[in-house]
């Protein structure tokens, strides 16, 4: 029964290496809810961006002709992950979860492992 | 014309001022309320969106029912969210997801109305309050930060108003019978099998019971996409001679033109 802002605490606190957490409706590219972030990573910037990401992705399954759905997107950069959790609850179509990750500090399955808990606990 | 491009019309500026003052009341007009509360907006409501009760009950989320009990027994106190949340009917996290919404996509249309028959609000009312109760207030700068934001997104989109207000009317043959590509993830062929050439962008919004902004959005994108018709500008009932301000003329050449060089640029960007 977390709210957001409790669930986004939740990811910043407990996820290893975590530099910002962003719950982002794709619909409009809009962050209803960040937290971290730092003068390099702006989360409303980089919400409205991965928006496009998972539309882009949603669009090529379907010439793909792919009948699934997403579950998470990684992006890997040199010094970063980028983790995109798409989240599948009934009120939460339309909405994901987006998380930054220092490469250094992080442990990439338990953040994977984290972020599902965290999408279960905010039961949207 | 059209609307003001949001930020830039005086459609800010009464929002602007309250929110200095701190005030609490609701900011209305024929375009609908924005509900202040110490300077932060906690509610927007406007007849051509879909609602809070409407977005939980179309998906099937919440009965009807219960929709209505909550509004009945909470509403007279000012706390018909509260009432879900502590019956155990929404999470708190679900009600104000669903409220942030809610409330954005109708502020984009109270202050911004597509209609231009329609004004921005002016008249407050002090310690006007909402049943719906608090549930996340949105600081005022927030608020018109992201309307700015939806604005560009339509304009880069397809930059021709017409389409918001017109029957959508989808283009024959230009999808052909299981054709990839229009998107149903993203909502866009949901949108245009509802388009039956009478439905408005928010008659469409309201039917399937989603966002009015992002119905808007999809459409702009589908007449992009050459699917759905943009109707030639001035040609409306509204226009003409008595037309208040007067456009550059836009020869229907020059409109072939450029839509022409903006379907090159989308199926570049596609690719």
């Amino acid at each position: 029964m977390a709210n957001t802002e409790a669930a986004l605490k939740d990811a910043m606190g407990s996820i290893d290496g975590a530099i910002g957490v962003a719950l982002v409706d794709y619909g409009s590219g809009m962050a209803l809810g960040t937290l971290g972030g730092s003068q390099s990573l702006d989360l409303n910037v980089a919400a409205a961006g991965n928006t496009d990401v998972v539309r882009a992705k949603l669009r090529a399954m379907e010439m793909l002709n792919i009948q699934d759905t997403i579950e998470d997107i990684l992006i890997t950069l040199g010094g970063q992950y980028h983790l995109i959790r798409l989240l599948t609850g009934r009120g939460g179509q339309g909405l994901f979860l987006y998380l930054a990750l220092d490469a250094k500090r992080a442990n990439l399955a338990m953040a994977r492992h984290q972020l599902r808990r965290i999408e279960s606990e905010l039961e949207v | 014309m059209t609307a003001a491009a949001p930020g830039t019309g005086p459609a800010s500026s009464p929002l602007a001022r309250l929110a200095a003052e701190g005030a609490t009341g609701a900011l209305h007009g024929h375009a609908g309320a924005l509900y202040l509360a110490d300077g932060a907006v906690v509610h927007a409501e406007s007849p051509v969106v879909p609602d809070v009760g409407r977005r939980l009950t179309a998906g099937g989320r919440l009965s009807a029912e219960a929709w209505e009990e909550a509004v009945a027994e909470g509403g007279p106190d000012y706390r018909a969210g509260r009432f879900l949340v502590e019956h155990g009917r929404l999470s708190r996290g679900e009600l104000e997801l669903c409220h942030l919404s809610a409330l954005f996509d109708a502020a984009f249309f109270v202050l911004f109305p597509p209609d231009s028959s329609q004004r921005a609000p002016e008249r407050f009312l002090k310690e006007a309050r909402h049943w719906l109760g608090p549930v996340r207030p949105v600081p005022v700068p927030l608020l018109q930060r992201e309307l700015r934001r939806r604005g560009d997104l339509l304009r880069r989109a397809w930059p021709w108003p017409e389409v918001d207000t017109a029957p959508v009317v989808p283009v024959p043959g230009a999808v052909p019978a299981g054709a990839p590509g229009a998107g149903p993830t993203c909502g866009r062929r949901a949108v245009l099998q509802a388009a039956d050439g009478v439905r408005t962008p928010v008659q469409i919004a309201r039917a399937l019971g989603r966002s009015a902004f992002t119905t808007l959005l999809d459409v702009r994108r589908l007449a992009a996409a050459g699917l759905v018709r943009t109707p030639p500008p001035d040609t409306g009932p509204g226009a003409g001679p008595q037309a208040r301000t007067p456009l550059p003329a836009r020869t229907p050449a020059a409109t072939v033109e450029v839509s022409l060089l903006y379907r090159i640029r989308d199926a570049l960007e596609a690719l």
